[in-house]
Formats: structure tokens, sequence, C-alpha cells
């Protein structure tokens, strides 16, 4: 049955047209109740957006959030101190209506400049805080704002304190020419003197983050995040296309492009952002020593006996390579999970690419802060091609450097797990140079000033290997292999025939049983018959109690007793 | 006086709107989704105006896009109708903002009663009781048995973190106590890692037992009696009736007094329900008010001959209540059932569908309220109650014989209904005595199910 133009409407009494309310106030919407998202073009309730920080309830887009409102969002009610709000705009270049445009800006913002400048707490931790506010100016960088960043890194410095900055700008503040390239080079030196004071800066870039800011105190953070699809880059994006004469692809130089390619450590949601920034904060919280392990119940008398457990002897070597190379093995993602807590990850290396061969960030060892590193096999054949199979690309050997260095920089201990086929084979990895970054790892790592442990999980393959167990000790699982090169490609160079595998495996030595006798590891640690997930606790479990005694005994070297020690152990073979 | 009424609704309810505006000469506006282009309100109203997609968050629940609507077509307030937007106190209060009239309290009072907690000790506060229970944390079962003595058996133990059932024991007696509170703390302890308890006043096998009331702006309030609503599945309503059978003259006039003293405290106006569970012992206790118009409103429009969305919209026009509580008498018995697209064989699964043929009883005493024709396709977005069956007779048992009747006459292809298990329920002899708690279902289900599908 059809429905349409059926049914009798509602007829008015005569008159009623005209009819004029004694009630003048007509229905309409107030100004200010709704606005429109400029993401996604729809109608949305001004106040909901307020109370979600300022996140599009319909197409989950971020709007910029004024300074205040940021300190609000992620600072301790009531904790955040102003500091240098007086600070006055100068006109270097005598720019003809600069002043009335900032004394405009003044009145239209309630701001004093580009930027607000303090300390706040966050989860009770103290912290330096400066926030770009992107309504004056574009929150370009002039002096004001070079000065008040420089100041409150100073200050930091000085108080021995964090710095977070949230960046949002468009670059430097053509109105002051010279003066404002000049605020470049201010802030990032005054960075740099905090970071060798061994101190943290965490930079958050938001959209936009562009010019002269990108290229300065936004992109020096120890630790980059980034909001999601965030523009970040240093040439904006319509000057390129002007520039090459193309289109640029979607999604260029979003916070999202700018991960995959390695320029930062992660992207934070929002709501998460506090948490993360606290997380963060406590991680590299000054805390005298790193001897100071939790002394867990574990570590009384259950002492593990240094060297060999074995729990098969009668396994040929060719046995362990194929056990080694077992698809349900636990994978490195699986010891940082069952050994430590609050994991953070950070991405990158900073110069090309964020390499998933390779996993790398913070966590805690029973208490302690440690830098965790673990080549990657995947769990399944989509994780697998998406982690290259272990394969790590100069990428991830440079992002494993930089997390190392980061560590030394925070007197973190670094734990290695060592899980891979051998560096990647390919064009890219040659084109950025696989053996620079391997060669660097090995010649960076023997010095590194913070103790190094490197823990063979499964497959360890020669230099790609070697690039993560330039170590103060080197463990093995039973069933892991650690060799020059594959069986197949020993066989192969060799005996001209890679299908003698399972011989070559038999010659090359590279049992943990082997090499532990050849006093290339310190330690074997037995496996079930069977290792999967199910059964890691019980290799972990006895791991743990060695990673403590390790960090209980090394925590205690200086630096020259650690970087001698290590020189020694290579040195001698 | 309002002139023109967008109706943020859809379904039988948005039908019933349309009609009692249609009787005041108010026009209407009907909003519907893409997936409701033939649905009957929308054919209905004067204009209608299309919201967006299915999807009820895309549609029936976007608060712009109905602001929006309502102002582009002039129309002046807003029935939020049931479910949906209507006990949304955001949307109310936009509606505030918007100089837009709705139909319906003020926000901060929907949000004041929307809020447990605060509803609850806003009753406490005015007299109206609650199910008593401890006000502090409880650690042991010698404290908590003086507690439980207090609240009066029998009691249920609960935990501070509790849910799922864990960490709850019920105590009958003063004998049982010590066990039940020792054996739910030591389950909370394991399940939760904390031993704090709470004991409650446990209401066994209470009815559902709710009062209409009306409250105008002028600070009169009236309640136009009970509906009993006992027959519930998964907290379903399926049938509802008014008056109830559990409710003597003088136990209908103290809850009454109190549903009042209830709606007064909380500077209640416009239409409201306000839930209570009835113990055997005839000990009462508020639940929740409901600040809407209910699905079940046609029973008490039945015994009063009062048309409930008429004086919504008298209330809300500002016009003072027509009558007073003397005026109010229940006249006669009203039982409802509610019609769903859904399969009692197959665990109640709706069943969407196109209806192919209709045959809908009427007669007197027959009330169907109900948006589907024959030809119309029920969507599967939507809540599955697809028409009411309400009667009125002179007593409760002419009126469940005209209600065997009327369904026994229901006929609706092409999709499942719950007709025949309605049917089946009207005969059960709990039912016919009137012996109904809100276990009835719980407790009847087998046997039901064994009278339909052996």
């Amino acid at each position: 049955m059809k429905l349409d133009n059926v049914f009798k409407k509602t007829r008015l009494a005569s008159g009623r047209k005209g009819y004029i309310a004694l009630n003048s106030a007509r229905p309409e919407v107030p100004e200010g109740l709704l606005r429109k998202c400029n993401k996604c073009g729809s109608a949305i309730i001004a106040e909901d957006v307020k109370s979600d920080y300022y996140i599009c309830p319909k197409c989950g887009g971020y709007f910029r959030v004024h300074a205040y409102r940021r300190i609000e969002m992620v600072a301790d009610e009531g904790t955040f101190e102003e500091w240098d709000r007086e600070l006055v705009t100068p006109n270097p270049l005598d720019y003809k209506g600069y002043e009335e445009k900032i004394g405009s800006l003044k009145e239209k913002t309630g701001l004093e400049e580009a930027i607000v400048t303090g300390k706040a707490c966050i989860d009770g931790t103290e912290t330096v805080l400066g926030v770009c506010d992107g309504r004056f100016l574009m929150a370009s960088m002039g002096e004001v704002v070079g000065e008040k960043i420089a100041r409150a890194v100073e200050r930091a410095t000085a108080e021995r304190l964090p710095v977070i900055l949230f960046a949002c700008s468009g670059g430097a503040r053509m109105q002051e020419g010279i003066v404002s390239l000049m605020q470049m080079a201010k802030t990032s030196a005054a960075l740099k003197r905090h970071s060798d004071e061994g101190l943290l800066y965490i930079s958050v870039l938001t959209d936009p983050t562009t010019g002269g800011v990108t290229a300065s105190f936004a992109m020096l953070g120890d630790v980059i995040l980034a909001e999601p699809k965030a523009l970040i880059g240093f040439a904006g994006p319509r000057v390129i296309e002007q520039t090459i004469g193309q289109k640029l692809p979607k999604g260029f130089q979003r916070s999202e492009f700018l991960l995959e390619h390695g320029f930062i450590d992660g992207i934070v949601e929002r709501p998460q952002l506090k948490e993360t920034l606290s997380q963060i904060l406590t991680l590299h919280e000054e805390k005298g020593s790193t001897t100071a392990v939790e002394e867990s119940d574990l570590s009384d008398g259950e002492l593990t006996s240094k060297g060999m457990e074995i729990t098969n002897s009668l396994a040929e070597a060719w046995d362990r390579v194929q056990i080694s190379r077992m698809n349900d093995r636990p994978v490195g993602s699986d010891y940082i999970r069952e050994l430590f807590t609050d994991f953070i990850e950070f991405h990158g290396d900073r110069y090309f690419a964020d390499d998933k061969a390779v996993i790398g960030g913070v966590a805690r060892f029973r208490g302690i802060p440690v830098t965790v590193i673990a080549q990657a096999k995947g769990t399944n054949t989509k994780e697998n091609i998406e982690r290259n199979f272990g394969m790590p690309s100069p990428d991830g050997y440079r992002k494993a450097l930089r997390l190392m260095k980061q560590a030394e920089k925070f007197g973190r201990p670094v734990i290695c797990f060592v899980d891979t086929p051998g560096a990647f084979c390919g064009l890219e990895a040659e084109e950025r140079g696989q053996g620079e970054a391997i060669a660097r790892n090995i010649y960076e790592m023997s010095a590194l000033k913070v103790p190094v442990l490197s823990v063979i999980i499964g497959e360890g393959g020669s230099g790609g290997a070697l690039a993560m167990a330039v170590a103060d000790e080197v463990w093995m699982m039973e069933n892991s292999v650690y060799s020059i090169l594959s069986p197949e490609g020993f066989a192969s160079i060799l005996w001209k025939d890679s299908s003698k595998a399972k011989e070559a495996a038999g010659v090359m030595r590279l049992t943990a049983e082997d090499l532990y006798r050849m006093g290339i590891v310190e330690q074997v640690f037995a496996e079930p018959s069977r290792y999967t997930v199910e059964n890691l606790k019980e290799v972990t479990h006895k791991l743990a109690s060695g990673i403590e005694q390790f960090l209980i005994r090394y925590g205690q070297m200086s630096a020259a007793e650690l970087t001698a020690h290590r020189y020694e152990r290579f040195r001698r073979i | 006086m309002i002139k023109k009424v967008l109706i943020a609704n859809r379904g039988e309810i948005a039908v019933r709107i349309i009609r009692a505006c249609r009787e005041m000469g108010i026009e209407t506006v009907a909003v519907y989704s893409e997936a409701d282009k033939e649905a009957l309100h929308a054919k209905l109203a004067d204009e209608a105006v299309c919201i967006g997609p299915a999807a009820s968050a895309e549609s029936y629940l976007s608060m712009d896009r109905i602001i929006s609507a309502t102002i582009v077509t002039g129309a002046d307030a807003i029935h939020p109708g049931f479910g949906f937007l209507s006990e949304n106190s955001r949307f109310a209060e936009l509606c505030e903002q918007c100089n837009i009239t709705f139909i319906g309290p003020d926000s901060k009072v929907i949000a004041k009663l929307g809020n447990k907690q605060e509803a609850r000790n806003t009753m406490a506060a005015a007299g109206v009781p609650v199910i008593p229970g401890s006000t502090e944390p409880i650690y042991d079962a010698a404290a908590g048995a003086v507690i439980a003595g207090e609240v009066g058996y029998p009691v249920i133990v609960k935990a501070a973190l509790g849910g799922g059932g864990k960490g709850m024991r019920i105590a009958n007696t003063p004998e049982e106590f010590e066990r039940s509170f020792q054996t739910a703390q030591k389950e909370t302890q394991m399940a939760f890692g904390d031993n704090t308890m709470y004991i409650e006043h446990f209401v066994q096998h209470p009815r559902h037992i709710e009062f209409q009331i009306l409250a105008d702006h002028y600070g009169n309030v009236v309640h136009l009696g009970e509906r009993d609503c006992s027959i519930q599945r998964n907290h379903q309503k399926m049938i509802e009736e008014s008056p109830s059978v559990a409710l003597s003259d003088e136990l209908r006039e103290r809850m009454g007094e109190a549903a009042v003293k209830a709606a007064k405290a909380a500077g209640y106006q416009n239409a409201g329900t306000i839930e209570f569970l009835l113990e055997k012992s005839g000990s009462f206790y508020f639940m929740e008010m409901n600040t809407r118009i209910q699905v079940e409103h046609p029973v008490t429009e039945w015994v009063t001959g009062i048309d409930l969305i008429k004086e919504q919209i008298r209330i809300a026009s500002g016009r003072k209540l027509a009558f007073a509580q003397e005026d109010i008498h229940l006249n006669g018995h009203a039982i409802e059932c509610r019609i769903n697209a859904e399969n009692p064989a197959k665990g109640f699964r709706p069943s969407p569908g196109t209806i192919t043929d209709m045959y809908l009883p009427g007669g007197k005493g027959i009330r169907i309220d109900s948006a589907i024709y024959s030809g119309y396709t029920i969507p599967p977005y939507y809540d599955s109650m697809v028409a009411k069956l309400i009667v009125w007779a002179k007593n409760r048992s002419e009126a469940i014989r005209k209600m065997q009747s009327a369904l026994g006459e229901v006929i609706i292809e092409g999709i499942d209904t719950n007709v025949d298990y309605q049917y089946e329920i009207l005969g059960r002899p709990d039912y016919l005595s009137g012996d109904i708690d809100i276990e009835f279902i719980a407790e009847n289900e087998e046997a039901l199910h064994r009278a339909l599908y052996r």
C-alpha cells in the first residue's frame, strides 16, 4: 500500500498565519551554540566540543586549542605558574602597522604574546611548560616567543626540571625579520645546554607545526610526540606545490607521515596525552643510581647459578637451527610484555623511517627504568610481512642506536633481544648504508657508558645480530643460534651447495652449548621441550632473576669500568 | 499556545502525538531517517523532514539536526516521545537555549532525576520511602548484623565495588546473616581485592507499580492512579494494566500521596511516572522517576478518561491543570499488550521485514496504537515494538477475556510476532488470579514455551 499524499493535513484556522506572538522570542539558535567543524563541515554543539578535548564528536577531527585550555588539559589543577608574561613585543624592523596589529591581537585574545610559558605539575611531577597559541599571528616565533622559550629552558636547566613544549606555529615571524631567524638558534642553544645536563625535553607537535619552529625547538625533543593528523613540515605544502609544480600526495606532512618516516616517537590522542606525558616524565625522574632494583621476593635464595642449563643435550645443531626458526616460538614483543612494566614504545630513527623490524622504548624492570630494544619477528604472516621477518633495515639499527644514546644520556641500562635471520638484504638497505649502520652500532655500543645486556632468543644472524650484541654480557636461549652466517649460506659459500645446510650447522659451532664453551656467551637458559608463549613464563622467570643480578652487578660499575670490561670482552677473542 | 510541534520520534508514539496535535488544531512536523521514508509518522504529519541515515546516532539522536529541523520548519515546540532523546537533559537544555518549548520537564529536573543516587537522596529527603540500606561502608559481620536488623530482613549483602553478581549474598534471617556476610566478603576480597560491603533490604518478589502524575507550572500536582507492569521479561515490560489488583483504596491513596510528594520534591512539571517496587507485605519503595510519556500511558488514559499527550501539550503551553485530585476516578479496568516484531521461539530475536497482510481487531473497548500497515517494511534498526493493543472493560476478568478475544483476531503476516506468546500469558492461572510479580515471566517461561512450541 502506497501512502503518498493520502492523508488529510491539519488545516489552520483562518488568520492564524498572520498571528503575532505575544512572546516575541521566536525559536532560534543563539549565537555560539552551534558551530561548524572545519574538518567535516557538520554542525556540532560547541559545548560538546569543549567538554570533549576540542575534538569533533562527528568526525573525530581536532580543533586547535588555546594555550590556557591546553594547560588545563595536561597540568594538575591550580599548579600552573606563569613566567615572563610581561615581556613586550619589539618592532626591530619598524615594520609599519606591527604595533597596532599586536595591540589588537592582545585585546582580542587576552594573550600578551604567541606563547605561554611557566611551571606546572603533571600528575604531581614538576615540569616546565611552554604552549604556543595559534590565535596570535599563527604563533609565529618573534623575539618574545624565542626569549620566553630560552628563559624557560634556562630556568629548567638551573632547577633541573624537564621541559615540555607544545608547538603550533607557522614558523618564524616575518614582521621581525632576521631577529626572528635568530630565535631558532637561541632556543636550540638553550635546549642543547639543558640536554647536556642530562635533562628531559618532550616536544609535542600540534596542527600546524611548520617553518622555523619545526627547524628548531620542535624537532629537538628527546621524545617527540604529535597529535593525530597534524600538519608538520618545514616548507608549507602550498610553497612546495608551487615550487615543484606537482600535487602533493594525500597525508603528506601529516603526523602519520612523519611517524612512518621516523621523525616522531609516537602519535598520541588528545584524551591520552596527559597520561602519556606523565608516564614519560616519571620514567625519567632522577632517582640516584641504576642499581636501585626493587628487591623482589624472587631474588633471595633463588640466585640462578651462572652458566649453562640445557634440557635436551642430545639435540643436534641442525635441530636447534630449526627450533630457533619455529614460528610459534616466543618473539621479542612477548619477552617485553612478560619481563617489563610501563613499556612505552618510541619510534623512528630521525633520518628516514621507522623500521618495524626493531621495537624499542623505555620500560621498567622491577621498578627501575631501562631501555629495551628487540629485533622483532611477527607472530603471524601478516605481522611478519609488516616486520620484514625480523630483518632490520639501516633505519632499524639507527633507531636502536638513537635509543641507546638516549639511554646513555639518562643513565639507563640497555637490554637487547636479538632474533634475526640477518640484516635485511635489499636494494634500499644498501642505498641507505646497511654496512655503515651496523658498523656504527658496533662502534658506539662498544663505548656506551651504561650497562648493556643482549639476549639471543632465536636466530642470531651474523652482523645483523652483532649490531645489537656488543654488550657487557650476551646470553642465549638453549635452542637459539648465533653464527657468522646462516648454515645455508655457509654451505653455499664454502661447498657451493646450500642443500648441505644440515652438515654446515654441524661444523659451524652455532649452538648455545658450543658458544658457551668458546666463551662467546656468558649464560645459557634451558627451554621447555616445546617452547611457545604458553610456557614462556618458565623461561622468563629465570631470565628475570638473571637480569636483576646483571643490573645489580653492572649498575655498580663506573662508566670507565663498564667500557673497559666491554672492551676486554671482545679484545680477548 | 503552541502552534506547531516537531515530533522527535518515530513509530506508534510519533503517530499518537500527531493525532493528538491534529485534534488540538496544532500543526505537526515529523522527522524521519533514511530508513523511515515509508514510515506512517512521516506520511501522516503535515510536514516531514529527513534528518539523516538509518543509524539512530545520526538521525533520531542527533540533537543538532533535530534542532535545525525545528528552526527551519518554524515549529515552536518539540515533543520527544519516549526513548531516543526524551530523557536527555542536554537536549532539553538545548531546546531551552533555542527558545523551543520542550514538551516535558525542565532540563535540570531531567538531569537530577536521571542521576540514580541524586534521585534517591532527593526522595529520601522528601520522605518518599526508598529501599533501606546502609549509608556507611561495612567491614565486619557484627557491625553488619546491627545494620541488617535496622533495614529489615531479608537483606542483601553487596560488594561496594560489586558487579556481575559477585560478592552478593542474601540473608533471610538474623541467624543466616553472619555466614552470608562472610561468604560475600570473602568473594569480594577475591574478586575485587577489597572488602568493603554494603547492606540493603532485599525486596522479594515485588510487583512493579508505577504512578502517573501530571504537574503544571503553578505547583498543582495530581496522580492518575497506578499501572501494574509486573509482567516483564529481562526488564522489558510486556503487559501493563490499571488498576492493580494488589492495591486497596487505602494503599493507592498512600502510594499516590508518595508519588505526588516525589514529584513536588523534584520540582517536576509535565507528565511523569514514579516507579515503585511493591512488596507482598504492602511496603513500597521508590525506584526511579521517568521524566517522559510512557509506552503504557493508554491504560491510564482509559481508566481516567484523560488524554495524557494533550495534557502534556497544555501544560507545556503554560495552562493550568483543569482538574484536581478529587476529580480523578479510576473507572473500570484497562490492559495493554505490547506487540513486538520478534520470535519468542528463537530467544525473542527481532523479526524485521515486510508485512504482507494485516488485520487488526476493533470494536467497543479495543484500542490499537500502531504505526504499521499492510505492505510496510519494518526496518531492522530500531525497537521491535510495532503496535500496542489496549482494551477496556468494567472489571479485570472481563478485560482479560476481551484482550484474549482481540489477540485471537490479530493477523500480521510476513513477520514473526509475540502475539501468541501474549495470548498464552493471559491464560496462565497466576495471571488470571492476579498473583503476579516481576519474576512471573522467568518462572513461567518454560511452561509458556511448552504450551506454544512443544
